[in-house]
C-alpha cells in the first residue's frame, strides 16, 4: 500500500512537471508540442469519429428543441435581406472588380492574387475559455499555421493548429488574437472646384517630364521605388493639368481625402465586441466616426494581407490625458453561426517558423 | 515480454486512457454542440472530480493530469494547462470528501459537481498566470453554473465509471 502511494506521488510529480514543461515549450513556439498533438490526434480521430456519428442525433435533437423558433424567424429575415441586397451585390461586385484592376495596374497586392481553400466548420470549441472552431481542411490542402480565415462577410480569425485533414481556427474575438488594422474615415466636406487658371499661373511640376514639347497632349513621369512587388509604371497626366489649360478642375484638398488611422484590434471574448487601440496616441476621437469601416492594415509583419474587411466602428470611447481613444468594433462576420470559410493561403512572416 | 504487455493492457491506467479517450470524445462532439445558455458542460472536469470524490487525493490528481493532457491535445490552448487545472480538480474532489467518513452517493455527486465548477474558475486564473489573460470575466459565473448543473446529472454515471476504471486488483496494478 505504501509502495503504491509512493508510486502515485512520483506519477503526480512526473505528470505535473511534464505539464509545466509542455506549457513552456508550447508558449515558446516549439514545434514539438504540435507533433505530440498530431500523434495524439492519430489515436483520437477514430474514437472522435465514432462519437460524432453516435451523438449527432442527440445534438440535432438539442438544436431542434432550442433553436427551431429562432431559425424560422431568422430564415424570414434573411429572405427579406437577400431580396434587398441582390441589386446592390451586382454594383458592389463591379466596384470590387474595378478596384482590383486598378490595384493590379499599379502593381499593388490584392486579395484576388492570393489562392484560397474553402473549408467547412465541423466543430466548435469544447471549452468555455477559448474561441476556436474546427474546420475540415488541413495541411493536405496547403493550410499552415497563421493563415487568415474569412467567411463571405469578412475576416473571422487565423489558423492556430494544423493537422493533416483538419485545422483549428482562432476567432477574432479570442482575447489572444491581435491584428494590425486601419480605420478608414471619410470627410463630409464638399470638394473645391477651382476656376480655370491662366497659362502663366499654371503650376509647374518638376517631376513631370514633357515627352513632346511641341505637339504632345500628355506628360509622363517615371518613378523608382524600393517597395517589394511594386513595379513602377509610367503615369500619364492630362495635358490640361500639366499646362494649366482653361478648364474647371475639381481638386480634393488633403483634408478631404480618406484618413487612415492605424491601430491594433484585440478580441475580448465571446459576447463582447473587439476593441481597437491606436498606435498613435495623438489620434483624436473626433477624427473617427461611428460606422467607419475597419480593414486589415497589411504589411510585412501583419497576420493578414491588406484591406480585408473586418467591421465598422460601433462606439468611440474617449480617454483622459494623452491616451488615445478606444474603438469598439462591430464585426461584419457573425461568429456565432459559421458554416463555410475561406482560408487564404498567405502565411505571415511572423508565423512562418511554425 | 507478452506477459508484461498483457499486464500493462489489463492495468487500471490503461483502462483510464481508454475511458479518457471516450470522455474526451464526448466533450469534443456532443458537449461542444449542446451548450445550455451558451456554455459548454465540462465533462472532462466532472470526470476528474468524480475520480477524486471516489478515490484518494493522489489518484484524483493522476486522473486529472492524464485526462487533462488528453484534453489539451485536442485544444488550441498550450499543452499542459488543462492537465494542471484538472489535477487540482481531481485532488480537490478527494479533499472535499475527506471530512465525511462514509459519504452517501448524493454527497459525492454534489461534491464532484461543485469541484468541477471550481475548475471553471481555476482555468482562467491558470491561463492568466501563463500570459493568456482576458478570460476572468463575469461570464465565468455562467460557466460555473452550467458545469455544476451538468455535473449533478453527469456525475451520477461518471462516479461508477471512474470506480470501474480505477478498480485495483491486488498484486497486479500499481
Amino acid at each position: 500500500m505504501a509502495r503504491a502511494r509512493t508510486n502515485l506521488i512520483r506519477a503526480i510529480l512526473l505528470l505535473g512537471l511534464a505539464s509545466i514543461f509542455f506549457i513552456t515549450l508550447d508558449l515558446s513556439g516549439s514545434g514539438a508540442t504540435s507533433r505530440v498533438r498530431q500523434v495524439f490526434y492519430t489515436v483520437f480521430a477514430p474514437v472522435e469519429g465514432v462519437a460524432r456519428v453516435v451523438t449527432r442525433p442527440l445534438g440535432n435533437a438539442w438544436h431542434a428543441f432550442r433553436n427551431y423558433e429562432d431559425v424560422v424567424t431568422e430564415n424570414d429575415r434573411l429572405r427579406e435581406q437577400l431580396a434587398l441586397q441582390e441589386g446592390s451585390t451586382v454594383a458592389a461586385a463591379a466596384s470590387v472588380r474595378l478596384s482590383q484592376e486598378l490595384l493590379a495596374l499599379n502593381g499593388l497586392p490584392t486579395l484576388a492574387g492570393i489562392n484560397s481553400v474553402t473549408a467547412q466548420v465541423i466543430g466548435e470549441t469544447p471549452t468555455n475559455f477559448s474561441q476556436t472552431v474546427e474546420i475540415n481542411q488541413g495541411s493536405d490542402s496547403g493550410i499552415k499555421v497563421g493563415m487568415p480565415v474569412l467567411n463571405a462577410a469578412g475576416l473571422i480569425g487565423k489558423v492556430t493548429e494544423v493537422f493533416s485533414n483538419r485545422s483549428l481556427v482562432m476567432l477574432i474575438s479570442d482575447p489572444d488574437y491581435a491584428l494590425s488594422i486601419k480605420v478608414v474615415t471619410t470627410s463630409n466636406r464638399t470638394p473645391v472646384t477651382l476656376p480655370p487658371l491662366a497659362s502663366e499661373d499654371a503650376p509647374t511640376v518638376d517631376s513631370v517630364v514633357r515627352t513632346d514639347q511641341t505637339s504632345s497632349t500628355s506628360s509622363t513621369s517615371t518613378t523608382t521605388t524600393t517597395i517589394l512587388g511594386f513595379t513602377p509604371v509610367a503615369t500619364t497626366l492630362p495635358a490640361e493639368v500639366a499646362a494649366g489649360a482653361a478648364s474647371n478642375i475639381t481638386v480634393p484638398v488633403a483634408s478631404q481625402l480618406a484618413v487612415r488611422e492605424t491601430g491594433i484590434l484585440e478580441g475580448r471574448g465571446p459576447g463582447r465586441r473587439p476593441i481597437v487601440r491606436f498606435l498613435d496616441a495623438s489620434t483624436r476621437a473626433s477624427a473617427i466616426e461611428v460606422g467607419a469601416p475597419i480593414v486589415s492594415a497589411g504589411g510585412s509583419r501583419s497576420l493578414a494581407p491588406p484591406d480585408i474587411v473586418i467591421g465598422v466602428v460601433s462606439r468611440v470611447v474617449e480617454r483622459l490625458g494623452t491616451a488615445g481613444p478606444i474603438l469598439e468594433v462591430e464585426l461584419v462576420a457573425d461568429l456565432t453561426s459559421l458554416s463555410f470559410l475561406r482560408v487564404l493561403l498567405y502565411q505571415p512572416i511572423t508565423e512562418a517558423a511554425r | 515480454m507478452l506477459d508484461r504487455l498483457l499486464r500493462v493492457v489489463a492495468s487500471r491506467w490503461f483502462r483510464l486512457v481508454l475511458v479518457g479517450l471516450f470522455v474526451t470524445s464526448l466533450q469534443t462532439t456532443l458537449f461542444s454542440e449542446v451548450r445550455p445558455f451558451g456554455f459548454a458542460v465540462q465533462v472532462v472536469a466532472i470526470f476528474a472530480a468524480s475520480a477524486g470524490c471516489s478515490h484518494d487525493v493522489q489518484t484524483g490528481a493522476v486522473v486529472g493530469l492524464i485526462s487533462g493532457l488528453m484534453y489539451d491535445a485536442v485544444l488550441a490552448t498550450p499543452l499542459g494547462i488543462s492537465a494542471l487545472v484538472f489535477a487540482g480538480v481531481g485532488a480537490a474532489g478527494s479533499l472535499v470528501m475527506q471530512p465525511f467518513r462514509d459519504p452517501t452517493w448524493w454527497m459525492k455527486v454534489l461534491g464532484a459537481s461543485g469541484v468541477a465548477a471550481f475548475g471553471e474558475v481555476l482555468m482562467p486564473i491558470v491561463k492568466g498566470v501563463v500570459g493568456l489573460g482576458g478570460w476572468l470575466q463575469l461570464r465565468v459565473i455562467g460557466a460555473m453554473s452550467v458545469t455544476f448543473l451538468g455535473g449533478v446529472i453527469l456525475s451520477v454515471p461518471l462516479i461508477p465509471l471512474t470506480r470501474w476504471t480505477l478498480r485495483e486488483r491486488v498484486g497486479r496494478d500499481v
